[in-house]
């Protein structure tokens, strides 16, 4: 800790960031828009980002879609950072950290000092242990092109995948794959969650045969549970995906080097499958090997407390993917993004303490209890609040005179960060909270399920206290939308969760088909409040057409947009006379 | 007959005033009147409308028009000026001793502090004229900096987008009937069958198409348009507009629907506002609005669809106060006009993007200088240039002239404020055209107690609205069919108001106060009364302005067979023959920008200032009924008007009752962080479960406005009316009436 220009202005807190991916890339955003624009005091950081992909930033959750050709790899460009105070080195992969001088450094040999580091290196693919693949599990290379996701770090050292079999990472991977399906007819995907899912319908979408196998005994099983799993299965079916379940694929067959068949073991059997593409989503390994050598804790990912800080280093946090926060990673976009939110938070405010506090250390790392219950919907959502910086983004200006929602710490901790969405044309899944694998028997809550497979329609809703705590939608995308709304924004909702699932029937229309049925006081002309009765009024008053009723009434003389109507009235009025004697309005 | 338009809305639907006939004696119950010139029922009125052809209402008027009539003999018509007295009651007085008494206050106390301690607050619904004349009395005469008017409330949001996209703030850069080719109209928070029922007549070629889209947290009665085939209704959460529009841009580019011609010629920006839009993805958006992604799609190849680059017969992309009044009310607009530029819309005949105007004046007045940083002809008040014509015009020393001053809800918040350490002290003194700030503004309780904190407030209003019953003096002034001047309709037609019936005696036009008032307060400069002559000022004015008149004259409207010319409308040197035919539709060649290019500028969503809390769990909407106007000081004095909608309503959906245990009518306790007000409930499905809907058109304790939040847009000063995070319970106490509109301390 230097303090020798402390007296000028407090020195910038140099932040490293090491991951240009999704994460990284939103965590150096928030974090400068929480920054004054410089170059004054206000200006506190100054950002180093080491990125091991050649490419900028892009939309890593809609490689799906590039394989299913919905999409142009042009729209997955995230904004370019363009900030006086941001470096970004791209095609630059971290080597090593040296804690005890505060230094990164990375491949290609140059040194990255840091106040704080932020480690956001994602994860990479998990390379699943068949026979014929290369090594256990660790990510998967091709020809040693970069492949760690979250621009992580690429290991040449990686032995290549079969031709024909791919991992879905990285954008060269959803370049491979579609390259690969124009000549392929038969695809696999290994593996029924969220991305497994999304690659087999986008493959059938390419016009492939595509079959899925998976080792669970259902579909997306972390998510659903086995009835809403084997409702997503019919669809899927329909879609025409083969769906095997309890399947292990035990071993890979190439043929000249590339990918030939594969032999599945089943509950009913052993299968050989013929394939042109196999492509593996079996689900990703969160990338740590750099905090590992730097000897911080390391479980299944970087261990980091509730905000995001190593408890072996105070200076150095991790977020997104390659992170293991106590309430577990979920490898969510929208999780990643509202760690990158709350650290931004937090060291622009330790920063801002500095500052108020001459001769205080430069930054008080990992000090100060991150507040995780802020739920603003900010949070919950993950939203960008790069373009508020005029206003400050989370503080509104104090002249506002309001009272700000973000400014109340709410009691529970964050949530809706949790919200998995499928994207796959044809098949819709959303799930949130309790639901499937982690519904647990709690006599607080209260679950109703519409099941309708016939329909390919499976919900569930689960509320307690008031609130949605959980919910499972198959082929219910409106209410999806509605449940994932009330969920993450805690609104107030029945104590009984049927009143959820049932669409409330539309109020009757007016219509002209039957005047006989619609009541004395309907609206006929809204322009000017002009009642069935007051036009049956008119027509006894001598008004026998609709200029006539239009004089009485001013019905039609607005938009005229009841003029059929009216004219309806007119006619039925007029036949009615003629059999009987109209009551009295 | 006289030739004029309705006194409401932008829309400014054309109609005629014929001298009423002899009161008959009570015709007999049954008999039918043999024309639409029914007298209205309830009013004394001394002439009856009809309505006129016209190419935007087609001779079509809504209840408000048809009963505008009414409001030239309403019961309680201010006649006689009014000073409060040292009973704290207002007492009649004349003329020369309400005037002396404003000159003298005026006087001392811009002498005691400072000249920018007297402010003015006008009003959209002012003729061109009179809110020519109004900025320059604060320029000239008062020489204050604090100006700004209600449409602060209204445009800024729009105008600010459109101003810093195209250059150029016109509301509908187009003529309204250009929309009936359409083949997709997207709607975004405007409720058009409410607000101008006869524009109506012009989404029905959409709606024939089935391409009407309307964005609106409730099925409105505009939103219910989409049934049966004819467009989309999207229902997003509210103050999520944005990431629809986010949404629908990300679908343009992801699905190569954008027009890429149009983008390399006409745009710039578009690249970084195409890597803005890719964290936008529709099931992320889903999650945010609330909408199903898959209908996000939809909506947004529908409109591409009918884009010009789609091969369709155009798309127009239109937006109203519902995103507008907003703290990203400025984003949004931008996000709409990015999508409409994706799509190759602006400038394009048959296409484009346009603001619905609100008031009657809304698009004029804000373009003659009643706005904090604005001078005659939508000019900049800190643009050297702009300052010295004006100047000149005025006959006054262009350094005279003061800067820009405070946007309206920073003016009304510092309105009496003490000085402190960031700011010196408010305004002492206001005076108050054509607006009734009690029941307009947001956070209205807080608005009231700073009015009533002033030195002096000083209102011009033809009855004792809620503001002007606050005020010290309050002045009597002419109405609508009482006085002549011109009014700029929402599509910038510049049109004729015209008068058809004489004032009552007692009452002045403004144009003469200001006149009276700049003499007394012995000022050289020249203020006409005459609006023919105010307007030929006003033309030379603005000659060289984004908004120019100096083409036009009283005279020159009078004339043209379809009368109202659209601005831009310069003035034609004589020797080169026929005068300037007016623009109908700009941006058809360039846009007003320095490199003629519409600039994109990348946004992102970040939600309402005031969003929900667990003491506050849903959302607060608000909007309009057909039958009243603003707030609501002359509909609520038509009888026919207020007995279809006699007071405030809180619209809740039935499973959000049944869970909150309030039943149709029951009392509702409406509390945000600003205050709370009980209004009955109005059970309906068309309100989302996670939001309640209120009208804002009265005062008392049904109020709505008194619990808005008045966080602000930060670029262009508009407020958050539209959403904000509230507390609805079941009322535990009787419905406090509404304040009465007639005003008994006044005798």
């Amino acid at each position: 800790m230097t303090d020798s220009t402390a007296l000028a202005r407090p020195p910038r807190t140099r932040v490293v960031v090491v991951g240009n991916g999704m994460v990284g890339s939103r965590f150096v955003d928030d974090l400068l828009a929480r920054d004054g624009p410089g170059p004054g005091p206000e200006a506190r950081f100054e950002v180093t980002v080491l990125g091991a992909e050649a490419y900028e930033p892009y939309n890593r959750v809609l490689l799906s879609e590039v394989v299913a050709g919905k999409v142009e790899v042009a729209s997955l460009a995230l904004p370019a950072l363009v900030h006086p105070r941001a470096t970004v080195h791209r095609g630059t992969a971290a080597a090593r950290i040296d804690r005890a001088r505060r230094v990164v450094h990375a491949a290609d040999g140059s040194v990255h000092p840091y106040d704080a580091l932020v480690l956001a290196t994602g994860s990479s693919a998990r390379i699943p242990a068949i026979t014929g693949l290369p090594s256990l599990a660790g990510p998967a290379s091709h020809t040693g092109a970069a492949c760690a996701a979250g621009s992580g770090e690429p290991d040449p050292e990686k032995p290549a995948l079969p031709r024909g079999v791919h991992a879905l990472r990285t954008l060269d991977d959803a370049r491979e794959i579609v390259a690969a399906s124009v000549n392929a007819r038969r695809a696999v995907v290994i593996g029924a969650g969220v991305l497994g899912l999304e690659v087999a319908c986008g493959l059938a979408r390419r016009g492939l045969a595509v079959s899925v196998v998976h080792g669970g005994p259902s579909l997306m099983d972390r998510q659903l549970d086995p009835d809403a799993g084997a409702v997503a299965a019919a669809t899927l079916t329909r879609l025409g995906v083969a769906v095997r379940l309890a399947a292990r694929t035990t071993e890979i067959h190439t043929t000249d080097g590339h990918l030939a068949s594969l032999r599945v073991t089943q509950p009913d059997g052993e299968h050989h499958l013929p394939v042109d593409l196999l492509v593996l989503a079996c689900g990703t390994i969160p990338e740590t090997h750099l905090a590992a050598d730097a000897g911080l804790p390391v479980d299944r990912g970087i261990v980091v407390d509730d905000v995001l800080c190593s408890p072996g280093d105070r200076r150095i946090f991790a977020i997104g993917d390659c992170a293991q926060p106590p309430e577990g990673g979920t490898g969510l976009i929208a999780q990643g993004w509202d760690q990158s939110r709350r650290l931004a938070d937090h060291l622009a405010a330790s920063a801002a303490r500095t500052v108020d506090a001459p001769g205080a250390p430069r930054v008080r790392l990992g000090g100060v209890q991150l507040d995780p219950g802020r739920a603003s919907m900010a949070l919950r959502l993950s939203m960008h609040v790069v373009t508020r910086a005029a206003v400050g983004p989370l503080v509104d200006s104090p002249s506002s005179g309001t009272a700000l929602a973000s400014a109340q710490p709410a009691l529970e901790a964050p949530r809706g960060t949790d919200v998995v969405r499928l994207k796959a044309a044809g098949l819709d899944v959303v799930t949130m909270g309790v639901c499937g694998a982690r519904r647990a028997l709690d006599p607080s809550h209260r679950t109703v399920r519409l099941s309708d497979p016939s329909a390919g329609r499976h919900v569930e809703v689960v509320v307690a206290g008031g609130v949605v705590v959980g919910a499972t939608c198959v082929g219910a995308p409106q209410i999806g939308a509605d449940l994932t709304a009330a969920y993450t924004r805690r609104t107030p909702v029945p104590a009984d969760p049927a009143y959820l699932l049932l669409q409330p029937v539309a109020s009757a229309t007016t219509t002209a088909s039957d005047p006989t049925h619609m009541p004395d006081r309907t609206t006929v002309c809204r322009c000017n409040s002009v009642t069935k009765a007051a036009i049956v009024e008119a027509w006894h008053g001598g008004a026998r057409s609709v200029a006539d009723v239009a004089a009485a009434t001013r019905a039609t003389t607005g938009c005229g947009g009841c003029t059929d109507v009216v004219c309806g009235l007119v006619d039925w009025l007029g036949a009615t006379a003629l059999t009987t004697v109209p009551a009295a309005p | 007959m006289t030739a004029t338009h309705c006194p409401y809305c932008a829309l400014q639907c054309a109609m005629s005033l014929h001298p009423a006939p002899d009161p008959a004696p009570d015709p007999a119950p049954d008999a039918v009147p043999d024309a639409v010139l029914a007298a209205p029922p309830g009013g004394s009125a001394s002439v009856v409308v009809q309505g006129r052809d016209f190419p935007t209402n087609k001779g079509g008027l809504c209840q408000k028009g048809w009963t505008s009539a009414s409001l030239l003999g309403v019961g309680d018509r201010l006649t006689t000026p009014l000073v409060r007295g040292a009973d704290g009651e207002l007492h009649a007085a004349s003329w020369d001793d309400a005037l002396d008494l404003v000159a003298e206050r005026a006087t001392a106390i811009a002498a005691a502090h400072g000249r920018d301690s007297v402010a003015v607050f006008g009003g959209g619904g002012l003729t061109n004229e009179k809110a020519y004349a109004l900025g320059k009395f604060a320029r000239t005469v008062l020489r204050t900096a604090n100006i700004d008017y209600n449409g602060r409330f209204c445009m800024a949001s729009a105008a600010a987008g459109a101003n810093r996209a195209f250059g150029l703030d016109r509301g509908l850069p187009f003529p309204l009937a250009d929309l009936g080719g359409a083949q997709a109209v997207l709607l975004l928070g405007s409720n058009l069958a409410e607000t101008m029922p006869p524009s109506l007549q012009h989404l029905t070629g959409a709606r024939g198409r089935g391409g009407l889209v309307v964005v609106d947290p409730r099925r409105s009665a505009t939103a219910a348009l989409t049934a049966d085939g004819a467009g989309v209704h999207l229902q997003p959460v509210p103050g999520t507009d944005l990431a629809v529009l986010l949404a629908l841009l990300h679908v343009v580019w992801a699905e190569g629907l954008g027009d890429a011609d149009y983008l390399a010629a006409r745009t710039t920006g578009a690249d970084a506002v195409r890597r803005s839009v890719a964290p936008w993805w529709p099931e992320r958006a889903e999650q945010v609005c609330g909408i199903d992604a898959e209908q996000l799609r939809r909506v947004a190849r529908l409109l591409a669809a009918a884009s010009p680059a789609g091969g369709g017969s155009g798309a127009y992309i239109l937006t109203g106060r519902g995103v507008e009044q907003s703290t990203q009310g400025t984003a949004t607009v931008t996000a709409a006009i990015n999508l409409a530029l994706a799509l190759g819309l602006p400038g394009r005949v048959g296409s484009g993007y346009g603001a619905v105007t609100g008031q009657g004046n809304g698009q004029g007045g804000r373009e003659h200088g009643q706005k904090a940083d604005q001078l005659p002809g939508y000019r900049k008040i800190d643009d050297p240039a702009a300052r010295e014509h004006v100047a000149r015009v005025w006959g006054v020393d262009p350094a005279s002239l003061p800067g820009p001053g405070l946007p309206a809800v920073e003016l009304l918040r510092r309105l009496g404020a003490p000085a402190g350490p960031d700011a010196p002290a408010g305004p002492k003194m206001l005076f108050v055209h054509g607006s009734n700030l009690v029941v307009s503004a947001p956070n209205s309780t807080m608005v009231t107690a700073n009015l009533q904190a002033l030195d002096f407030l000083v209102v011009c209003d033809f009855v004792p609205s809620e503001t002007a019953r606050l005020a010290d003096v309050v002045l009597p002034v002419t109405q609508w069919a009482e006085e002549e001047g011109t009014m700029t309709s929402l599509e910038g037609r510049v049109l004729r108001r015209r008068q058809a019936v004489a004032a009552p005696p007692g009452v002045r036009s403004e144009l003469a106060i200001l006149a009276d008032l700049a003499a007394r307060l012995r000022s050289p400069v020249h203020f006409g009364t005459d609006p023919a002559e105010v307007f030929d000022e006003l033309a030379r004015a603005s000659a060289g302005g984004p908004a120019d008149y100096s083409g036009l004259s009283h005279a020159r409207l009078d004339a043209e067979p379809i009368p109202g010319l659209f601005w831009p409308c310069p003035a034609v040197p004589a020797e080169t023959g026929a005068p300037h035919p007016g623009t109908p539709r700009t941006f058809l060649d360039t846009f007003p920008t320095a490199d003629g290019r519409a600039r994109m500028i990348a946004v992102d969503h970040v939600g309402p200032s005031d969003d929900l809390r667990p003491d506050a769990p849903l959302y607060l909407i608000t909007g309009r009924v057909l039958q009243h106007y603003q707030s609501g000081a002359q509909t609520r004095r038509v009888e026919e008007l207020a007995a279809a909608q006699p007071g405030p309503f809180v619209e809740i959906h039935p499973v959000l009752a049944l869970t909150l245990g309030i039943e149709d009518d029951a009392p509702v306790r409406l509390a945000t962080a600003r205050g709370a007000i009980v209004a009955p409930a109005r059970l309906t499905t068309s309100v989302r479960q996670d939001t309640v809907f209120m009208p804002f058109h009265w005062s008392g304790a049904g109020s709505v406005n008194r619990i808005t939040t008045d966080a602000t847009d930060p670029i262009s000063g508009m407020p958050e009316f539209k959403v904000c995070a509230v507390d609805v319970s079941l009322a535990g106490t009787v419905l406090a009436p509404a304040l009465p509109t007639s005003v008994e301390v006044l005798r």
